[in-house]
């Protein structure tokens, strides 16, 4: 009888990743063929089938050329009812590209979000970290044009510069590159700091709680938390992403950032907007 | 004769995936009659039963947290007071885990009151912690059944931010059945993961100051070892209702790389085969997941065995007179150092552990007094 059980379960995941390849393989077709009339019918078709994995956001076909809506997307920002902070981009997929994550961190910055967060669960961001921004100003001048660049700044940081008090202006970006390091890690080096100072006498066990620890995690005072983190890739886990800073960060899950295209981040953004934080209350 | 197997293949899925989001969808309803009991008795029907033997021969997860979202949200939906809905939220749970149980998940941590809800209306704050107590209450007066079933309760929390009367309670429940080992049931009450990892700091410095470990010996693990839930391995799978797509403070740590299952069910109407939808996405993430989690270990041992050989070699060079050591006396510095290591951290969990052992039965004598 188990062996019965065995075979029926093989028989399930092996239906359910075909389903998750067809989904992937539709995805790409309808990017590739532009006619409205069957990526309708493809839609329709797929929607029964979507609506088992709810979790996945729709895939919108992308039509038109990118470049020339770049004067919508700061209105687009505009017109959300609640834009979030800081947005974290957490690569959760094997092989990132990296002139699709500059895509998504140019139109985030042009939308109008001040702190975008890049985080991989390998630290290949943050071993590869000048590559990732060149690529983002390349496609800042491609996206943005060279008015659009001047007028969108850019600010990257890096590991040394966290503790400066950034002056975010209007149109001013921040961009960080995070990796595993920066989550657990990273609270034990606090926990230790704070440990060798009740051992220097200079604190005692009861000065620490949750401020102290806060403010020693805090990139600077300013640097809010991530209200919002949009997750690439097929694995349903934070993995690693800043524990401490995440306790009201909306998750939203989108398939693939390949090829990914602006309106796959406006849709989400839009979900965000529309989600409620009732704060405990 | 592959279009046919496609075919037959492909009918079979659809037929599943329609008695699976059918019954995910059909409410359950409010029962005639509610057992207040922490435990339901009762087994699975045939379909539930069947499905639950095909889900188990793949990998299961052996803890699950949940996040029980949508009380307030149901009772409104239902038109009855907001009581009502946590009330039936309640029943819920001891359904929930009467259904872990029947898929053999034996660990099974909830989110029962925040700290930040303290910041919801006197009435419902108040009305929460008489549902709290009659419930703790109740489970006193289960122990025999508790004990046939080897429940264990453990509440994680700052206790004594609650009511002297419900820490009472909550101490005996947990005391009564501090023995069990068959299943575990964690309730976070007064729980913050923040509160949870500050604290556990806290515990870390307190261990510097009574000289029972030194500030080097500050790690991942050991932080870990310090938290609320240091008794439990990390939640496999985590689930929260009601649509919301957050994680609100709760095991931040803990679930770092546990799989995230984010369900638009309000948490009374949650049903046995919403549950089977999230074990089923657990299973889809095991292999991902399993090797995230290798990764992380490895980089972790790394970590441990480079902090080690740090202080191995501030120490050397304090305590040595100039020679520079050969390879194989540095070796065995640094295996001492590190066996060194291991025995105060023992020591130092023991004594955290003795400290709050002894806060509960100060508590439980406090009870009995009376």
């Amino acid at each position: 009888m188990v062996h019965v059980y065995e075979f029926m379960w093989r028989v399930l995941h092996v239906l359910l990743h075909i389903h998750r390849t067809l989904i992937t393989l539709f995805r790409i077709r309808l990017r590739n063929w532009n006619g409205q009339l069957w990526s309708r019918a493809i839609a329709a078709l797929l929607v029964p089938i979507a609506l088992s994995f709810p979790k996945q956001k729709k895939l919108v076909p992308a039509p038109g050329k990118r470049v020339g809506r770049r004067y919508r997307w700061g209105a687009d920002g505009k017109s959300l009812e609640k834009l979030p902070d800081h947005i974290g981009l957490l690569i959760a997929e094997e092989e990132p590209r990296y002139t699709d994550i500059a895509n998504l961190v140019v139109w985030c910055m042009a939308v109008g979000i001040s702190y975008i967060s890049v985080y991989d669960n390998h630290g290949v961001f943050r071993r590869n970290n000048s590559r990732l921004m060149e690529e983002i100003l390349k496609q800042q001048q491609e996206l943005l044009g060279l008015e659009g660049s001047k007028q969108h700044s850019v600010e990257f940081l890096s590991n040394g510069t966290d503790k400066q008090d950034h002056q975010v202006l209007s149109c001013q970006s921040v961009v960080k590159v995070l990796s595993p390091d920066d989550g657990k890690l990273r609270i034990v080096q606090a926990a230790q700091e704070l440990c060798r100072a009740v051992e220097q006498m200079e604190k005692t066990a009861k000065d620490i709680n949750v401020t102290v620890l806060d403010s020693l995690l805090r990139e600077s005072k300013t640097t809010p938390d991530p209200d919002l983190v949009l997750k690439f890739g097929p694995v349903e886990s934070t993995l690693g992403f800043l524990p401490w800073h995440i306790r009201l960060t909306e998750f939203i899950s989108l398939p693939s950032h390949v090829d990914v295209s602006y309106e796959d981040l406006f849709s989400a953004l839009q979900h965000y907007a529309s989600c409620e934080q009732r704060l405990g209350k | 004769m592959f279009i046919n197997c496609l075919f037959i293949g492909i009918c079979l899925y659809v037929s599943l995936m329609y008695v699976i989001r059918c019954n995910a969808c059909i409410s359950t309803g409010v029962s005639e009659f509610f057992n207040m009991s922490w435990i339901r008795e009762g087994e699975l029907n045939l379909i539930e039963k069947l499905s639950a033997n095909i889900l188990k021969a793949g990998p299961m997860p052996k803890h699950v947290a949940f996040i029980m979202d949508g009380n307030r949200r149901y009772a409104r939906k239902r038109h009855v007071e907001r009581q009502e809905g946590h009330t039936q939220g309640f029943d819920k749970l001891a359904e929930t885990l009467r259904w872990c149980l029947n898929l053999s998940i034996h660990e099974v941590t909830v989110y029962a009151f925040s700290i930040e809800n303290f910041k919801r209306s006197k009435d419902e704050v108040d009305g929460l912690m008489e549902l709290a107590k009659q419930k703790f209450i109740r489970l006193l007066q289960e122990q025999e059944n508790l004990e046939k079933h080897g429940v264990c309760i453990r509440v994680l929390g700052d206790l004594t931010l609650l009511p002297l009367d419900l820490q009472q309670h909550i101490a005996r429940a947990v005391v009564a059945t501090r023995t069990h080992n068959k299943c575990f049931l964690n309730v976070c009450f007064a729980y913050t993961s923040r509160h949870e990892i500050a604290n556990a700091v806290r515990e870390m410095a307190w261990g510097v100051e009574q000289g029972l470990i030194k500030s080097s010996d500050v790690s991942e693990a050991l932080l870990g070892h310090c938290l609320y839930s240091s008794n439990s391995p990390n939640p496999d799978l985590l689930i929260r209702t009601s649509g919301e797509v957050r994680l609100s403070d709760f095991l931040l740590w803990q679930t770092s790389h546990s799989c995230l299952v984010f369900q638009s069910v309000l948490w009374p109407e949650y049903s046995f085969w919403n549950l089977c939808d999230a074990i089923l996405q657990y299973q889809l993430n095991h292999r991902p997941l399993q090797k995230a989690r290798d990764q992380h270990r490895e980089g972790q041992a790394l970590q441990q065995h480079e902090a080690d050989r740090a202080c191995v070699a501030d120490l050397l060079q304090h305590h040595g007179n100039g020679k520079p050591l050969d390879a194989q006396r540095r070796q065995e510095a640094l295996l001492n150092y590190t066996a060194s290591r291991e025995e105060r951290v023992q020591d130092f969990l023991g004594a955290l552990q003795h400290k709050r052992d002894s806060f509960l039965t100060d508590l439980t004598s406090q009870a009995a007094l009376a």
